[in-house]
């Protein structure tokens, strides 16, 4: 019908109609237009809608609470960056999905797990054999083969080493690899002096032996060399990528930096990266890598995975990451079904779990799964030993661990849902002893009031001063939760007599002061690069202090230093563990910190979702997801089903508004 | 700071500010001003109530001798509330349990407000945040009043080069976005309430500057000013007896719709987390922290209407008192 028959037939004759219809008419149009864009899915549509094989295409949509500073492997040191960088490229080495306890290596890009050898000098060498015929992405950036990903080779493996001995790209891990393979530092320190790395060079300890073999050549014994083949960092790069993305412009067009455009051998290429909004990932097509695992799962899980066993991966074709700063929008989208999953933060834990920490029936009634990982980090309040007060008086280190009831602050802070931490390893990692009894971690105001009394300060006041003792915390109370925290942590001292005072600064500054040394209390985490006890007890071994280290109590012990030595190059072993145990009395008695906890995370599983792996360690852990998409679609119609009511009463409204203004204007006029 | 020189600087202001009132109590303009004040019910009303917040943050402010040799000095507010005891965590206002869907636990007392994460009775921290509120408002006060007032009147009256620089300057800090040069002057102050009436200080006299700038132009050209002038006393005399005093009225509205203004100011900072320091009590910080606990299933709601009440109640009183006061000061009434 044209515009004209629909003006003839719902408007009256009327002079003044050809100048008042097109604006009513507009109106109409934009009214409809209005409506046309209503709807509460936040997400842009999936690239395609079915596979070429007539299957739906799956996408998965997750959130992450911002967006990451850098995508490059041999930089990001983060786990917002690792989320995406664990798609996108694929390390030598990988986590086993299913096997925690304890953590399993298995091989990803190369071809079997490294071959250890007797190196020259006590030394060892890691032979790594790379899997024949694996691609990187499609990517303009290969012109040689007109876009398409070329194949990995061991030169790939070895540019990533010599990245990480750039001064230009600033590896974060290079300090600690470069002592077990010195050909690393000598090429920094050279790239340094010139001011250009030679990526012509080989460098000492990198060796490619041919085509598909690499070998690391270690001056010293470091079994952990392993876990760190299975991080991002040490992930291959093509070359060509990494000199195209240089952030210039070539032909009227500026690339983006290649930290900002990952070109990746991992289960998804990038497809899109709105930065403050969206990064889109789509499946690596030649992705041969990893297939889905034959083993390893829990017996219960047999019907579920034994069908996807080793299929290819990955199960599904796109991956959204939203980025959504905050957690109560996050947590209203997974409730509306438009996130797959989510982590169960306190303010909706009573809703969602009940008494006995199972889901409450609401939820279960929905189908979605809860899931309870412990992390493998622990949180602790770090005492600086040099400081005159607390370094040189360990009753007063002793005292004020057992004040501090950590019991409670679970309860308060977490809903009682993390470990209270008796010893510095976490759950999972070896040595950890499960009924372990620290005891300056029992809370005990009694005995602390007696162990303060034996450090000279009998109820908290200082003899010198008649005063009571002044300790100082440093914090970055960025959050009501962390202010929250902070002042319970200030109550628990104040307990014993003595007197906080809290030092708000500013994150910058805080990581001034614990590498300067200039604290006296300080809030600290440290979460498992690799699940081996030397990446725990290494904060506690002198040599390792800030700010090259992570010892930020410079804490010194001869004794702990001797057994941390002989412990770090050995393999599990039950004389290894007799050493851990030496080790954990040693900071038990010396208490160089309050140990606070090992947190355990709650997360929530749609039900077209179901989790596959538990491991915290593996990163790229979607490839091994599967979706039902038309179960995702039935449920997001049902659960957003909005009732009519409001707009029928809306209208009514405004016409009853309308309705009455007319009624007063006559009156009035009349 | 000790507690005695606390006490002394809290007594101090409070005596200034009673002297000032009782001398400008004296004069004609002021006694006809506060004749119609009188008249005026929600300005009664208005200065009724900010007279209990005021009360109330005097006894958040004074402190008593400490009960024990090495213990804190506990404020009058503290001594009040001695008897309510700290709870484990949240509890609701009246409740008898905690506020645990599933451990409940008996309280030890009642509290009206119900208490927050850490145990601590609401009306208590409410009361306490009162103080802070007061301070900061008052400090900036102490800061602002003079220094927009005094620059004012000397723009106005003496014009030429002395207007124009004082006009560049007010003009050049306006046109800085007012909360960003705020943050930026807390970042390099630090946290602190001294710091933030500083940093409050030298972003709110410019619009009282302006104002008595315009007002003492008018002034400088009256007769008895001219009369003052021909008689032969100096600009420093004709500026403190004649166009202060008829400036005024205007720097006493400006001071009590102002007041509102730091008050809302200070929650303002403390909300985004560059205002009072950790452990402050303050109507912001409990905002801010309240934020995080409406998502909560059950809701904690007490918190954020208490502060926000308390907030509401100050702010509208504030306002209605100003509005109050103008009419009062208003020729036109007269």
């Amino acid at each position: 019908m044209s515009i004209k028959s629909l003006r003839s037939t719902f408007l009256p004759e009327n002079p003044i109609l050809p100048a008042i219809v097109p604006v009513r008419f507009s109106l109409v149009l934009v009214a409809l237009c209005l409506f046309t864009g209503c709807g509460n899915n936040p997400h842009p549509s999936p690239l395609r809608e079915k596979r070429e094989d007539g299957s739906p295409w799956k996408t998965a949509y997750r959130a992450l609470p911002d967006t990451p500073r850098s995508l490059d492997p041999q930089v990001s040191y983060d786990t917002l960056g690792h989320a995406v960088i664990g798609m996108v490229y694929e390390s030598l080495l990988q986590y086993h999905p299913f096997k925690t306890d304890p953590y399993e290596l298995t091989p990803c890009l190369a071809a079997s797990l490294p071959r250890r050898l007797p190196g020259p000098g006590g030394g060892a060498i890691y032979e790594i054999k790379l899997k024949a015929g694996l691609r990187f992405h499609d990517d303009p950036c290969f012109a040689a083969t007109g876009g398409k990903g070329r194949e990995i080779t061991s030169e790939d493996a070895a540019y990533a080493f010599k990245r990480m001995a750039d001064p230009k790209v600033e590896c974060p891990i290079l300090a600690v690899l470069q002592e077990y393979i010195p050909g690393l530092q000598k090429a920094y320190e050279q790239a340094k002096a010139k001011g250009n790395f030679d990526y012509q060079q080989p460098i000492p300890g990198v060796d490619v032996v041919d085509r598909l073999t690499l070998r690391l050549q270690l001056v010293k014994p470091y079994p952990q060399i392993v876990y760190w083949l299975a991080m991002p960092f040490t992930a291959p790069v093509p070359r060509e990528a990494v000199e195209y993305y240089d952030g210039r412009r070539h032909g009227g067009e500026t690339r983006p930096q290649f930290k900002f455009h990952p070109v990746g051998s991992g289960p998804f290429r990038l497809a899109e990266w709105n930065r403050n909004r969206l990064i889109r990932l789509v499946r690596h097509e030649d992705y041969r890598a990893t297939v889905f695992p034959s083993e390893g799962w829990p017996i219960a899980e047999n019907r579920r995975f034994q069908p996807v066993a080793g299929k290819p991966l990955p199960l599904i074709d796109e991956v959204h990451f939203t980025i959504i700063r905050e957690g109560i929008p996050r947590w209203l989208l997974f409730r509306q079904g438009y996130l797959d999953s989510t982590g169960v933060n306190k303010d909706v834990f009573n809703s969602v779990v009940s008494i006995g920490q199972e889901l409450t029936a609401k939820y279960r009634k929905r189908g979605v799964q809860l899931h309870k990982d412990t992390e493998p980090s622990t949180f602790y309040m770090v005492f600086n030993m040099e400081d005159p007060v607390l370094g040189r008086n360990r009753p007063l280190r002793q005292a004020l661990s057992t004040a501090y009831n950590e019991d409670l602050s679970i309860e308060i802070f977490s809903n009682g849902m993390d470990i209270k931490a008796e010893q510095i390893l976490p759950p999972g990692v070896f040595g950890y002893q499960r009924n372990f009894v620290n005891p300056c971690r029992q809370f005990n105001l009694a005995r602390a009031k007696e162990l303060i009394a034996a450090a000279g300060y009998p109820n908290g006041i200082d003899p010198k001063t008649g005063n009571p003792l002044e300790l100082t915390i440093d914090v970055t109370s960025d959050s009501p939760e962390s202010r929250q925290l902070t002042e319970f942590q200030k109550n628990q001292f104040e307990q014993l007599g003595l007197r906080i005072k809290l030092e708000e600064n500013l994150w910058s500054r805080q990581q001034d002061k614990m590498d300067s040394g200039h604290f006296q209390i300080i809030a600290y985490g440290w979460r498992a690069d690799y699940p081996d006890p030397e990446n725990f007890f290494f904060l506690f071994y002198s040599p390792n202090r800030p700010p090259q280290g992570n010892n930020h109590s410079r804490y010194a012990s001869p004794e702990f230093d001797r057994l941390f030595e002989k412990m770090r190059t050995m393999e599990n072993s039950p004389e290894r563990l007799k050493i851990i145990h030496q080790l954990n009395a040693l900071l038990v008695e010396d208490c160089p910190c309050v140990l606070l906890s090992h947190p355990v995370y709650f997360s929530l599983n749609q039900p077209w979702c179901p989790r596959v792996s538990s491991n915290p360690l593996l990163s790229g852990g979607l490839k091994y997801a599967e979706i039902d998409s038309a179960l995702r679609q039935e449920r997001q119609a049902e659960w957003n089903h909005s009732p009519h009511w409001p707009l029928g009463f809306l209208l009514l409204l405004i016409g009853g508004a309308i309705g009455y203004a007319v009624f007063w204007t006559r009156r009035h006029h009349a | 700071m000790t507690p005695w020189l606390e006490n002394l600087i809290v007594i101090g202001g409070l005596a200034i500010l009673i002297a000032t009132l009782w001398i400008w109590a004296h004069s004609d303009r002021w006694q006809r001003a506060w004749q119609r004040f009188r008249r005026d019910r929600l300005g009664i009303a208005s200065l009724g109530i900010i007279a209990f917040y005021l009360l109330v943050g005097l006894m958040a402010s004074l402190r008593l001798p400490a009960p024990a040799h090495g213990q804190a000095c506990p404020t009058i507010l503290d001594r009040l509330f001695s008897g309510v005891p700290k709870e484990k965590s949240y509890s609701a206002p009246f409740a008898d349990t905690t506020y645990s869907v599933n451990r409940p636990e008996p309280l030890k007392g009642r509290h009206p407000l119900g208490t927050d994460v850490l145990g601590k009775d609401v009306l208590l921290q409410t009361a306490k945040a009162c103080r802070t509120a007061l301070i900061i408002a008052g400090l900036t006060s102490l800061i602002y009043i003079p220094l927009g007032t005094l620059l004012g009147i000397v723009a106005g009256y003496f014009r030429r080069w002395v207007d124009d620089i004082i006009q560049y300057v007010y003009i050049t800090l306006a046109s800085i976005p007012n909360i960003l040069l705020l943050v930026a002057i807390l970042m390099v102050l630090g946290k602190g309430l001294s710091q933030m009436a500083i940093a409050l200080g030298i972003t709110s006299w410019v619009g009282l500057c302006r104002l008595i700038r315009g007002e003492s132009m008018r002034q400088a050209t009256r007769p008895y000013v001219e009369a003052a002038r021909a008689l032969g006393h100096g600009p420093w005399v004709i500026i403190t007896r004649h166009i202060l005093p008829n400036v005024m009225h205007l720097v006493i509205i400006n001071l009590v719709l102002g007041f509102s203004g730091l008050v809302l100011s200070e929650s303002i900072l403390s909300y985004i987390g560059v205002g009072a320091p950790v452990g402050t009590p303050s109507w912001g910080l409990m905002i801010d922290s309240a934020r995080m606990e409406l998502s909560r299933e059950p809701v904690v709601w007490w918190y954020l209407v208490s502060a926000t009440g308390a907030l509401f109640f100050l702010v509208l009183s504030l306002n209605l008192l100003g509005d109050a006061l103008r009419r009062a000061f208003d020729p036109k009434s007269s």
